[in-house]
């Protein structure tokens, strides 16, 4: 089939973005599909943003796309509030912690110091295609040797200490070096946010590394908001496609990708239109790209157990409150525009909403991260732990039972808060999943656990970006690394696909 | 036969009595049941010399009841069996059955069984071991209905030269018409029963399905009338000679099955198998296809072949020797075979050998003479298979024996 397109890609995404600049740039024709009426995924709706602290784009990405990176990474970084259950929060930058004991402080950057070696070297594999679990191509085995010598580079000591605690969970590790808090509590949020775990779940220093990988661009676990925030990240990820050449439509769902002797031919839109192309990513959810879009009967019966099982029930809500006047902190002091709020008061209160979750309930005191944006005159928060499988349904009592419970701890530090707000909104995992088809509504659109990570990612069978039905590639979350705003997995399906012949 | 024995209604064993089980408990004069799916399937009745010689001479009666039968039913249906199997099911046309083999999605053969289509939407699935869970794997995100019918069926193996005849003797009119791989449906002792002109024998025979409530009218209706016709009872081991004669393979013995393997290379693929005839690469996509597309390009790391053994003594389980010295491979299945009077067997050769090196084999077979063992070379032959084929199996109609 011959075509105007040498590829498409379902989805503007970021990752999505990413992938299509890669490809443009490389001198393809490529056609960027979006369902929704803006680019940029969960990162580019401005009105209601899924995703408001882009904080992980990989910096290689940003200069081999040759993106402005002091604008992208030149901001200073961003300082996160942990609130306990009372007094002042404590105020946290990188290995630095300030507000606790001076023993805290210095085990705290001791325990960061030693997480960010150990996640420097889980990093190499970030912008790597997983090796295959059968016969490895020379590039995946340079990935592993790269990641095996950092590895070796870590010291005996460390390396022991990294294979003990991989498996291991983040309530152990933190209880060991930190003590319960909200110093661990901010730390074990960030082993478990998106995620369908709670500290005390195995793998959570796994996730924990993940995380602190996946925000290297200033050093480990340093995060740094984008100048302009998400909508200029999103703006100069389109304007990379579009200047190389590459075209982008909005309000256009695929709903099958076509298929033609067993190779991808291109995708037929809900319209009916009919778009040929030897060459399709997709930056929708593993499910629905390979379920729905691509369709069972070109797949084997074992591929479509394990993609069906794979682990995707989403976990985190998002609500936005209108607030024109913050008002102060309890401590005292105003918060201040960037800054990252946590309320996490112990790893204990993050189990116990967990608990919760876990059987289909709403946590009493959810937990949750949030943002105020003082030009929007908006508290954005991201709430933890509200099930995807809410039992009665996400109904409208249950968004403003959440509503409350998320306020009511907000009260708490920011007294005089309630009453300030003018009006709310709450999007729920289920809102998520229908209005972007990630399947559960899951922010890494598939569990980023132990058994779905590297060469287990998204599902046994299909990691390495290339699907079974030939030229048909997974660029989104769902695909080894994982979620968060790093475009990796479009970076790396992408060149996957350069390195096949670009169809 | 006139059945004397005392019926012993239950057999200790902890095993189901099949829906003919009173009758078989009359005739098996052995009482040597053995364990097939659960039921109490006898493995020889009275002498297994005689019960292999009504399978090639006269007409013989074998409880198939146990076999595993799966429904396939719905718009989808089709499409659902041709993902299963590696044939092109959609050449079967209503009322024909196929034999088939499915693969998993590494290419290696899950099971084998016979596909009847006894509609355009709705299709039987007969084979040896459970499927239920493979089946609505292989079915999920169609509009079909699968279901296990095991027992909601009786199953009668009628074979032999004077098969056809019996049941004309029983008035099923146009049954001899009824061509290899035909399916109609018929009345016997007033019971509605559907046959198939199919078999594990490789001779002229029938499969004869009903109700499972009317088995034993069916059964008392068959016995008398094959009272002229040499019908005899027959157990498992006769059944197990004829098929080997007969060239078919059996799952557990010959293969094993993807789903039971736990050494990952013990599993086989079609071209190892010999059954590459069965695979149409050529059609949609089904199950282990891309997997098959690149085995076929490739040698297969062992074969499955058809041996016959210079000399008379069955080489069971026999490892077999290239210039009798190096080890190439080993024996699933012997027999003497009394009616081509050939020593033959299947063998699993390691590659090259049975492919591209063919001569100079040699199966290493244990004698005992009074206690004492002796070790015989036999030379040994690539031959094909079937072993024993008669004209009678495939003419329509057939002769009146
Ligand atoms: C509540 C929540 C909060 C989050 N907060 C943050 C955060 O603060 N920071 C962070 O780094 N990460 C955050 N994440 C994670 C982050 O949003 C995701 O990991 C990331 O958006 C994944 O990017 P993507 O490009 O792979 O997919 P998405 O952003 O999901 O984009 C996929 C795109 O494909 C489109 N699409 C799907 N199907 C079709 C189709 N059939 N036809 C056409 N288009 C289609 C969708 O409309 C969508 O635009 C959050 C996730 C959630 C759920």
């Amino acid at each position: 089939m011959s075509g105007r397109y040498d590829a498409i890609i379902i989805g503007a995404g970021h990752n999505g973005l990413v992938g299509a600049a890669v490809l443009a740039r490389k001198g393809k024709k490529v056609l960027v599909l979006e369902a929704r009426d803006h680019v940029g995924g969960m990162l580019g709706d401005a009105s209601f943003r899924v995703a408001p602290l882009p904080y992980a784009l990989r910096p290689e990405i940003a200069r081999m796309l040759q993106l402005d990176q002091k604008r992208l990474h030149g901001a200073k970084p961003v300082e996160t509030l942990a609130f306990g259950s009372d007094g002042p929060p404590l105020r946290i930058i990188g290995g630095q912690v300030t507000g606790t004991d001076a023993i805290t402080e210095h085990d705290y950057a001791i325990l960061h110091a030693r997480l960010g070696r150990q996640a420097r070297a889980l990093g190499v594999m970030m912008l790597q295609s997983p090796p295959g679990l059968g016969k490895a191509s020379l590039g995946e085995m340079a990935g592993l040797a790269k990641m095996a010598l950092k590895m070796r580079l870590l010291g005996k000591t460390e390396m022991r200490d990294l294979l003990r605690i991989i498996l291991s969970n983040a309530w152990d590790l933190l209880n060991d070096e930190i003590g319960d808090g909200p110093l661990a509590g901010a730390l074990a949020m960030d082993a478990t946010l998106g995620g369908a775990m709670g500290p005390r779940s195995p793998g959570t220093v796994l996730t924990l590394l993940y995380r602190m990988a996946s925000q290297s661009s200033h050093g480990h676990g340093l995060r740094v908001m984008p100048e302009g925030g998400p909508d200029a990240l999103v703006k100069a990820l389109s304007d990379c496609v579009t200047s190389a050449g590459g075209e982008i439509r909005t309000g256009v769902a695929v709903e099958k990708i076509l298929v033609d002797q067993d190779r991808a031919a291109g995708v037929r839109l809900q319209s009916g239109e009919e778009i040929a192309a030897p060459l399709v990513l997709s930056n929708a959810s593993p499910k629905t790209t390979l379920l729905t879009l691509l369709g069972v009967e070109h797949l084997d019966g074992e591929f479509i157990r394990r993609c069906r099982n794979m682990a995707s029930k989403g976990m985190v809500s998002r609500l936005d409150f209108d607030i024109a006047q913050m008002p102060s902190l309890r401590s005292g002091g105003k918060i201040e525009q960037g800054q990252r709020l946590v309320f996490a008061p112990t790893m204990q209160a993050i189990e116990a909403s967990f608990n919760a979750a876990k059987y289909g309930d709403l946590p009493e005191r959810p937990v949750f991260e949030a943002t105020y944006d003082t030009t929007a005159k908006r508290l954005c928060v991201t709430a933890q732990f509200t099930p995807h499988d809410l039992k009665g349904g996400w109904t409208d009592d249950a968004k403003s039972a959440l509503a409350s419970s998320v306020m009511a701890a907000l009260e708490e530090a920011l007294p005089g808060l309630s009453s300030a707000v003018t009006a709310s909104r709450v999007m729920s995992p289920v809102d998520i999943e229908t209005g972007y088809g990630a399947s559960g509504g899951h922010w890494h659109h598939g569990e980023l656990r132990v058994d779905q990570l590297l060469m287990l990612r998204p599902f046994d069978g299909a990691a390495q970006y290339r699907m079974p039905v030939k030229g048909l590639y997974l660029c989104g979350a769902g695909a080894h690394p994982g979620g968060d705003i790093s475009g990796a997995p479009g970076f790396n399906a992408a060149r996957a696909a350069l390195r096949d012949g670009g169809h | 036969m006139a059945a004397k024995a005392k019926p012993v209604p239950q057999v200790a064993l902890g095993l189901e009595p099949g829906p003919f089980h009173d009758r078989l408990v009359a005739h098996n004069r052995q009482q040597a049941w053995m364990n097939w799916m659960g039921y109490a399937s006898p493995s020889v009745l009275d002498t297994v010399e005689f019960e292999y010689f009504a399978i090639r001479n006269q007409s013989t009666l074998f409880d198939i009841s146990p076999m595993c039968k799966y429904a396939i039913t719905g718009p989808d249906a089709e499409s659902v069996v041709n993902r299963l199997v590696t044939r092109d099911i959609r050449k079967l046309k209503p009322g024909r059955v196929a034999y088939c083999i499915w693969c998993d999605e590494d290419g290696n053969v899950v099971d084998d069984g016979t596909v009847f289509r006894l509609s355009e939407t709705e299709f039987r699935l007969c084979c040896q071991e459970p499927q239920l869970s493979w089946l609505e794997d292989i079915g999920w995100g169609f509009d079909v209905q699968i279901s296990d019918v095991t027992r909601d069926i009786a199953g009668l193996a009628l074979q032999g030269p004077t098969s056809c005849a019996l049941l004309k003797d029983l008035g099923l009119a146009g049954i001899e018409t009824l061509k290899p791989f035909g399916i109609a449906g018929f009345e016997i002792g007033g019971a509605a029963v559907t046959i198939s002109r199919t078999g594990f024998t490789g001779d002229l025979g029938y499969e004869l399905w009903m109700e499972p409530g009317d088995a034993l009218k069916v059964w008392d209706a068959l016995m008398p009338a094959g009272k002229l016709r040499g019908l005899r009872v027959i157990g498992y081991e006769a059944l197990e000679m004829a098929r080997i004669e007969a060239g078919f393979l059996l799952p557990k013995v010959d293969f094993l099955s993807a789903q039971t393997v736990l050494r990952a290379d013990r599993a086989n693929t079609p071209y190892e198998l010999g059954l590459e005839w069965l695979v149409a690469l050529d059609k949609p996509h089904f199950n282990g296809r891309r997997a098959l597309v690149d085995l076929s390009k490739q040698t297969p790391r062992r074969k499955l072949v058809a041996i016959e053994i210079e000399r008379d003594k069955p080489a069971h389980n026999a490892l077999v020797y290239h210039k009798k010295t190096r080890e190439v491979g080993q024996v699933t299945s012997a027999l003497w075979s009394p009616t081509c009077k050939r020593n033959i067997a299947y063998a699993w050769l390691e590659a090259p050998y049975g492919q591209s090196v063919t001569d100079n084999l040699w199966v290493e077979i244990y004698l005992q003479k009074e206690i004492r063992w002796q070790r015989r070379m036999a030379r040994c032959h690539l031959v094909a298979k079937p072993f024993f084929v008669h004209p009678r199996r495939t003419a329509t109609p057939p002769a009146d024996y």
